[in-house]
């Protein structure tokens, strides 16, 4: 099964290819990753959206290198990133890769920065590593990129320490250290939950920004379909480990496809354009993700929440089904008119 | 006009800060200052506004869980506040609160069953069968089985023991139910599960909640009218369809301005309105109105920097604490 519907010029930044995953617990192994396959261009915004549990953090993992040893191994498939294969790859090339061309925005800004240095030194040591210049120019260099993500007086900033920042400050510190060395690909994963709603707003104006000037590919994994609907251009949507869904996002969002999607869209208080009195209630999902153990299945794994289930949803697993710019992976697919 | 379930006047919350050498003077964080509000029965009020904003303080004062520095609660018409130690436990009944992470809000050593009754062992007293009714029409009512009584917590999953935190919250039969962010911890999916509960058990019971969230979305989903809160201050008061089609406040403008929204029309139709900086430093509140340094209009002839503006009546149900808008 080959992935590449997108009919592009260039050939794709980042090109994941079949990529099966399989994690270690105590109740055995399971694919957290199940035969997934995705491509991502220079200077676009690709989405990845699910609930908690569906596997949108491990493909970013996976994709740095940075997959838990012991428990977790790449069973199968590929992850092509300007040409080279990342998971045949040394750990030689894979740090020459990290931070430099890759680079990755956690969730957590307080718990992803060193607390025992200063910002500046923090944003001075990718660039030691990767572009070997000295200590000082290190902290210059750290001082303008922290004018950059625009922190207020930065030449004082650079050296506090992370506690002494605001949560939006520490958020734009690791965004200022991912860019040190203008990467190709920027991950960003859930880069604003900890942050206020203004906050964010200032923070994607930011990526946003960033990504025009250096054309940077970003790959953001959230579970706000309102940021997918402001940043993206194209989404995927995850479910139990699987690609479920995958678009242009103004497509998705009008026509969602998979019952899961819709549910995911139906299922937030959206604000609107002009408000209305009267308020229906929202569309639930019932249930929750399943659990580790039945990943896998030949069936559908949407099934058991699924309000149009029936014999052959839990007895195949539904196939990825193509047009032109969409896939996917429902026996019935909801899109009229798009998927036959 | 009949009395509103619970009024609160002038409430204030300040905090000591103790910095620095040992005999200096505490400095004192001003939480909540000055805040005013009531809620009739049978509604939801929202509290909103982002973090550090004073919205679960001010919930934690109503209840009386902290001590207010100043200011009247007056449930039904009585002091709330002025009552003695004993009275005060049991008027506990008619207040009660559901919490934000339904994790750390159970007692993992005691099973659902047991958490759930505990406000009624401590409130009333009732003879062993009628408690078990009252939790099994209580788990029914939130959608729990029978036969999860007998779990411990960490057996249950986020909704459901949210589920758990909104039946410990309701089983005493409160007038007032203070929901302090319940569903932002929960995935988005489960958030639609428990925020449909909370508005078919506020109809079933009629029940009157104080909904605290920072999440506009949610707010205008559940809430009949809003207060916006900025740095402890109420700085716009409104009913739902004002408050999201017509905000006066700049900060509420900036803050629903914020929202990344889906609906194609409202992001063609709403101007971003980015705000700069940080809020300023609580413990050292500048005068005059809090926002101003953020403030996209703030303008030093109308007076801005001198002294928080009062609020201002914008229509019957409509207020706002702005210079400029009297402009």
């Amino acid at each position: 099964m080959n992935d590449s519907f997108r009919s592009q010029n260039k050939p794709a930044l980042l090109k994941v290819q079949n990529l099966t995953i399989e994690l270690t617990t105590r109740l055995g192994t399971a694919p957290v990753i199940d035969d997934v396959s995705f491509e991502l261009h220079e200077g676009e915004t690709l989405c990845f959206v699910g609930e908690s549990g569906c596997g949108k953090s491990m493909t970013a993992l996976a994709l740095m290198g940075l997959l838990p040893e012991k428990v977790s191994r790449i069973a199968s498939g590929s992850i092509e990133f300007n040409g080279v294969d990342v998971t045949q790859a040394s750990a030689d090339f894979l740090n020459q890769l990290r931070g430099n061309e890759l680079s990755m925005i956690f969730q957590e800004p307080m718990t992803s920065l060193n607390p025992v240095f200063t910002v500046g030194e923090q944003i001075a040591e990718v660039l030691r590593h990767h572009q070997g210049v000295d200590k000082s120019t290190g902290v210059k260099l750290a001082t303008q990129l922290l004018d950059q993500v625009k922190i207020p007086e930065a030449h004082r900033r650079v050296h506090s320490f992370p506690h002494e920042l605001s949560g939006g400050q520490r958020q734009r510190v690791m965004i200022a250290m991912a860019l040190a060395c203008q990467p190709k690909l920027l991950i960003a994963d859930e880069p604003t939950t900890a942050l206020d709603v203004t906050v964010q707003a200032q923070i994607f104006d930011l990526l946003d920004e960033l990504q025009k000037e250096h054309n940077t590919a970003i790959m953001l994994i959230t579970h706000d379909m309102g940021v997918v609907a402001e940043m993206a251009e194209r989404m995927v949507v995850m479910y139990a480990g699987r690609k479920i869904e995958e678009g242009p996002v103004d497509e998705v969002l009008q026509q969602p496809a998979h019952p899961y999607t819709r549910g995911l869209i139906a299922c937030v208080p959206h604000l609107q354009a002009f408000m209305h009195e009267e308020r229906v209630p929202l569309l639930e999902v019932p249930g929750v993700v399943p659990s580790l153990n039945q990943f896998g299945g030949n069936q559908c794994l949407f099934a058991d929440r699924c309000d149009q289930v029936n014999e052959r949803c839990l007895n195949n697993r539904p196939e990825n089904k193509y047009t032109n710019q969409r896939s996917v992976a429902c026996w019935y697919p909801t899109a009229e008119g798009v998927f036959l | 006009m009949n009395t509103p379930l619970l009024s609160v006047e002038n409430l204030k919350v300040r905090f000591p800060v103790k910095r620095g050498l040992p005999w200096k003077a505490a400095q004192y964080v001003h939480a909540v200052d000055d805040v005013s509000f009531d809620i009739q029965r049978g509604e939801t009020l929202g509290l909103v506004g982002e973090s550090g904003s004073g919205k679960t303080t001010t919930a934690l004062a109503v209840a009386k869980l902290i001590n207010s520095w100043e200011g009247v609660v007056k449930l039904n018409g009585t002091d709330f506040f002025s009552l003695d130690k004993e009275s005060l436990r049991l008027e506990r009944a008619n207040i009660q609160f559901i919490f934000q992470d339904p994790y750390s809000s159970l007692n993992p050593r005691l099973t659902a069953e047991r958490i759930v009754s505990e406000p009624l062992r401590q409130l009333k007293n009732l003879s062993k069968k009628e408690l078990a009714e009252s939790v099994d029409d209580i788990f029914d009512a939130v959608g729990l089985r029978p036969e999860q009584k007998k779990l411990f917590p960490h057996q249950f999953s986020g909704g459901q023991r949210q589920r758990i935190g909104i039946a410990r919250a309701i089983i005493s039969k409160p007038q007032l139910v203070i929901c302090d962010e319940p569903v932002s911890a929960l995935d988005v999916a489960v958030q639609a599960q428990i925020l449909n509960l909370l508005r078919d058990l506020q109809k079933r019971f009629n029940l009157t909640y104080l909904f605290i969230s920072h999440d506009l979305g949610v707010v205008q989903h559940m809430c009949d009218r809003i207060a916006v809160m900025y740095m402890g201050k109420i700085v716009e008061f409104s009913n739902r369809m004002e408050l999201f089609n017509s905000p006066q406040h700049p900060y509420t403008q900036a803050l629903l301005s914020a929202v990344p929204s889906v609906d194609r029309k409202r992001r063609e139709r709403v101007q971003r309105i980015v705000l700069s900086g940080d809020p300023p430093d609580p413990l050292n509140p500048v005068p005059g109105c809090h926002f101003a340094a953020r403030c996209p209009s703030v303008d030093e002839s109308i007076g801005c920097l001198k002294k928080f503006p009062p609020l201002d009546t914008v229509s019957e149900s409509h207020q706002v604490a702005c210079y400029r808008f009297k402009r």
